[in-house]
């Protein structure tokens, strides 16, 4: 009877769910990560590739042994590592010069993209205007970036390359919406504390300066241009 | 209660296991049945039964030790033949495990495929949602009812039915093709640190923000409402509410574009130029086959009697063979065979879809109609159609948002006929 129920305590802790229903997007930074790593999984130690994007003519800096590192302009394509976070300094913020934005990325789950494909496909985190301008007024912004559900997905394009976005409701939990309607990757926040004045900001702030590896920027690729042959064939 | 040497015997046999407990247990149980006064008196009843309970326990857990580590194998399995200077490379001392022996690289481990492949850890069913899967009939399967209207012809769905000469209507699915295309999206919420202070959050709204908010609102004038969809929350995907606009109604007739008799790169497969099937080329359609049907038979003729195959009726054994002709049921069959492209895309991208459909069966089909039912994220590219065939081309918007693409072949189809329909859609 004791091995029976030792068996069966087992396996269902071996069946947690795959959601963050027990979760909440409010929670700390690390937090939701840290027990993304206790489910297991090909996810400790992988870098998954990110694209930070910001408004044109912002520049990004991340943070390398306890200090930020030299801006540079976005995009900025780095892999990071599951379940750690990733203090990024944002300056040159369009119509709010002078002013610093301090968002924190933290990677939750990550892609399996095909062989030699993985640095193509990386989670989009856009740091949008209207966010960096809230976060800098004092609010505190959380996106819950999530791969879209194919058999859920709008039917609409993504404009100007921008990923689709929406406000949750009053009392909502992004992280448990982004659930329903996909698999979290990724969560951006933004607005929260700011370093200290005087001196290099600390070790904490700066959750350890995690490792990342550095991409070379994506290369856009322009639309084939085209050829007279086959529209020439099609109207014959 | 005969538990004694058979038993251990059993357990022996088996090897491995717990073999030294079970064999100190029955070799006791034996000795007790020789002296079956002392065993009686020494041995309350219960306790029988318990060691007999345990016994049971333990030999039928018996079973090879299990482990987690991968098969080892000998050195020279993987080092393969030893090199004529390796004795050179390493004199006296030991080489490390990295450098065996005087290959650069080791042999590989055996790989015995089970099943599509799937990174190494990761727990089955395969994380689909990064994937676009067009082709297949998945869910519940496409039938045509007399009027003509197909029922369960969910989206991603490619099917083909057809008329029999008996009078009977068939459906034949395509195989599925994967392509990975991972969309994201993104829910965000806005808390203010100072909702009760009124007066720091009214002076927190500087003018110098409004010109950008101006711009933003333009920006905004899209179609897109970046509120949450309440109705999402359900288990049903939202596009579902949007049936209510007419059922087969709209549905527009397109003339089909010219047809190009050069096949595209990714077309360069024995059984899209000619309908005849490869064995090689099998582990390239394999990877997204999961209706196949006729594929595990050789197409080719080897005899040929009166225009039909022969078999053989005298066995081989013989100097000499005997073909006979039988004359074979009626089974109409249509094979179609789906490709892409390309096998990964980014929104914004253009893939090329090829069908390439045959009668493999022993009788002419007719009514051949071809039904393309999109995925929410392919969008048709108008114009695109092209058919090797007479036919007409149809197009009707869905209920997922994106359209159902329709060929119907004018002509029937003859024994071994086939032929060719392509077009083109635009990541979402």
């Amino acid at each position: 009877m004791v091995i029976l129920l030792l068996t069966c305590v087992g396996r269902l802790a071996a069946r947690q769910d795959e959601v963050h229903y027990l979760h909440q997007g409010a929670m700390p930074p690390g937090a939701i990560g840290s027990v993304q790593l206790q489910r297991g999984g090909p996810l400790p130690g992988f870098f998954q590739p990110v694209e930070i994007k910001a408004p044109p003519g912002a520049a990004i800096s991340l943070a390398v042994g306890n200090t930020f590192e030299q801006p540079t302009p976005a995009p900025l394509r780095v892999g990071m590592l599951v379940g750690r976070v990733y203090r990024v300094r944002v300056t040159q913020i369009p119509l709010a010069e002078g002013i610093e934005v301090f968002p924190t990325i933290e990677i939750i789950d990550r892609l399996y993209a095909p062989k030699n494909q993985k640095r193509r496909f990386a989670i989009p985190i856009e740091l949008t205007e209207e966010d960096l301008h809230m976060a800098a007024q004092g609010k505190f912004v959380t996106r819950v970036i999530y791969l879209e559900d194919p058999f859920r997905a709008l039917p609409v394009s993504e404009s100007q390359g921008r990923q689709n976005w929406f406000d949750v409701g009053r009392g909502r939990d992004p992280l448990a919406v982004a659930d329903q309607l996909g698999r979290p990757v990724a969560i951006l926040r933004m607005g929260g504390r700011l370093p200290r004045d005087n001196g290099p900001p600390d070790a904490a702030f700066l959750f350890g300066s995690p490792p990342f590896a550095r991409y070379p920027a994506s290369v856009r690729r322009l639309p084939a241009p085209p050829t007279s042959k086959p529209a020439a064939a099609r109207k014959k | 209660m005969t538990v004694g040497p058979s038993a251990a015997t059993d357990c022996e046999s088996t090897s491995g296991c717990h073999g030294h407990l079970a064999r100190a247990v029955a070799r006791a149980l034996a000795r007790r049945q020789w002296h079956p006064v002392v065993h009686h008196k020494a041995m309350p009843r219960y306790w029988r039964l318990g060691l007999v309970a345990l016994c049971t326990l333990i030999l039928s857990s018996c079973r090879a030790p299990v482990t987690n580590s991968p098969p080892t194998l000998p050195r020279e399995a993987l080092a393969g033949p030893p090199a004529a200077d390796s004795a050179a490379a390493c004199p006296e001392v030991a080489c490390p495990d990295e450098v065996i022996g005087g290959t650069s690289q080791p042999a590989p481990l055996p790989y015995a495929p089970a099943g599509p492949w799937s990174p190494p850890g990761i727990k089955q069913p395969w994380p689909e949602d990064e994937y676009l899967v067009d082709g297949g009939d998945r869910g519940l399967p496409a039938a045509v009812r007399p009027d003509w209207q197909i029922q369960g012809l969910e989206s991603e769905d490619t099917i083909a039915h057809f008329d029999t000469l008996d009078g009977r209507t068939l459906v034949e699915p395509s195989n599925p093709v994967f392509i990975y295309a991972p969309r994201f999206a993104s829910v965000r919420k806005v808390v203010s640190l100072a909702q009760d202070e009124q007066t720091d959050q009214l002076g927190a709204v500087q003018q110098p923000t409004v010109p950008v908010r101006c711009d933003e609102l333009q920006i905004a004038a899209s179609s897109k409402q970046h509120v949450e969809a309440i109705r999402q929350n359900s288990a049903e995907p939202p596009i579902i509410y949007r049936s209510r606009s007419g059922d087969g109604a709209v549905s527009s007739v397109q003339r089909l574009g010219s047809f190009q008799d050069a096949f595209q790169p990714y077309e360069n497969l024995k059984v899209i130029r000619e309908g005849k099937v490869d064995k090689t080329e099998r582990a390239l359609l394999a990877a997204g086959i999961a209706a196949a049907i006729i594929w595990t038979d050789t197409e080719s003729v080897q005899i040929m009697l009166d225009h039909q195959a022969a078999t053989v009726d005298v066995g081989d054994q013989q100097d000499h063979d005997v073909y006979t002709v039988n004359e074979p049921p009626p089974c109409p069959r249509l094979r179609i065979i789906k490709v892409a492209s390309t096998q990964t895309a980014e929104p914004g991208d253009v893939i090329d879809f090829t069908l390439r459909f045959d009668n493999v069966g022993n009788q002419p089909i007719g009514n051949v109609t071809i039904v393309d039912n999109l995925t929410t994220r392919l969008q048709y590219v108008p114009d695109s159609a092209q058919s090797s065939l007479k036919a007409d081309f149809r197009t009707q918007q869905n209920d997922v948002g994106s359209d159902v693409l329709r060929w119907e072949i004018t002509d029937p189809l003859r024994v071994g006929q086939g032929g060719v329909v392509r077009f083109s859609c635009r990541v979402r």
